[in-house]
């Protein structure tokens, strides 16, 4: 039954051709360190649906934002496990995603063919810090307000447009509604729409070209 | 490696991955459901007597609406509800509250004095003195609280 629909589908949507280039290439002979970047994969999507389920209770107004959180913590059933898992994941990004950077940068696979890889990958470094910097915000207890008050100040010290920057990260001079309602926006659709984007790009080049071996010494 | 022992690493591998997947599926997925549902389940716990007024403002033979207001925490929000109930009696004794919402989809429904019925603008639904369904497409008659009378005022069970 299963294999018949199997053939049933990938006459009509020729599924197999797509499942082999995905999961049936050629790989060279290489090390557990090349699992780094399945590893961040994996966390992404674990974001991504925990995220989405916070989403279901989470209300990105000052009066509402901290009540909101404390009832998913403590009142949702297994609300604690979700923010729990989404608040580690976000740890385990950043470290993930710099380790599979490092990987890349000791074994050279920067190098060509692979330049837009990495290109990609840089501009994916920078889009899950972005995540961290602006979920940190939406608990909107006196960490999130404080935090982010000095991170936006950090941003307007840079020279010529910082003061700019800042108004425009805050919304206004100040910390306000304003401020945690783009956060929130930025957070759950700029950021998530960017980073599917560049991770097509990413994963299809990764494909496409293949990964690369570890080099050896006359390399 | 001769190509048997090869097709068995294959297999294993593909099992051991569907297995993995499957677990971490099912440790995100079961709590992920319980946290979806988790407020549905509880929706309708607490039941109140609720104060509606005084049993002499009720006009003998005649529904007479009362409203009242009440605390309702949902989630982390404390909201002000109105609770409304059409109050009969025939003897001044013996008290039936009726719900003045809709058997059918839920809107509100007026007593209309002249033709002795309970009328619902949504759907032109017609309710008898007692809240039985005269025409139109209610599927049962209107609810009922549980009412009682204490030092000449009335209370209703709800929440």
């Amino acid at each position: 039954m299963v294999p018949q629909l199997g053939n049933w589908l990938d006459e009509r949507m020729g599924w197999r051709s797509v499942w082999d280039a995905i999961f049936l290439r050629k790989i060279p002979k290489v090390n557990w360190l090349f699992t780094l970047g399945s590893a961040t994969l994996f966390i992404a999507v674990l974001q991504g649906v925990t995220g989405i389920l916070l989403m279901i209770y989470y209300v990105p107004t000052p009066d509402h934002a901290y009540d909101s959180v404390q009832f998913i913590t403590t009142q949702v059933p297994a609300g604690w496990l979700i923010r729990g898992l989404h608040h580690y994941g976000a740890s385990a990004m950043v470290i993930l995603t710099v380790l599979h950077m490092l990987r890349v940068i000791f074994y050279g696979a920067y190098k060509y063919p692979r330049e837009i890889t990495w290109f990609s990958g840089v501009l994916l470094l920078l889009i899950v810090t972005g995540f961290g910097f602006t979920g940190y915000l939406l608990p909107w207890d006196q960490k999130a307000f404080w935090a982010t008050t000095v991170g936006t100040r950090i941003a307007s010290v840079a020279p010529g447009f910082g003061e700019w920057l800042l108004l425009v990260m805050r919304g206004g001079e100040e910390l306000t509604a304003l401020t945690l309602a783009r956060f929130f926006g930025v957070h759950v659709w700029i950021l998530p729409a960017s980073l599917l984007i560049l991770l097509s790009i990413h994963i299809y080049l990764v494909i496409r070209i293949g990964i690369s071996a570890v080099p050896k010494r006359e390399d | 490696m001769s190509d048997e022992k090869g097709l068995k690493r294959r297999d294993f591998l593909s099992m051991a991955t569907l297995a993995i997947g499957g677990f971490i599926s099912v440790v995100v997925g079961i709590p992920a459901v319980a946290y979806i549902i988790g407020p549905a389940r509880r929706a309708d716990q607490e039941q109140n007597w609720i104060r509606l007024g005084a049993a002499s403002k009720v006009e003998l033979g005649t529904p007479t609406l009362f409203k009242t207001r009440i605390e309702r925490q949902v989630g982390w929000i404390v909201n002000e509800e109105e609770i409304s109930a059409y109050i009969l009696t025939e003897d001044g004794r013996n008290f039936v509250a009726t719900s003045n919402i809709c058997s059918h989809l839920g809107c509100r429904v007026r007593w209309i004095s002249d033709q002795e019925q309970f009328f619902c603008p949504c759907h032109n639904a017609i309710f008898g003195k007692s809240g039985e369904v005269v025409s139109g497409p209610p599927p049962r008659p209107l609810d009922q609280f549980e009412i009682k009378v204490e030092d000449g005022q009335l209370y209703i069970l709800g929440g």
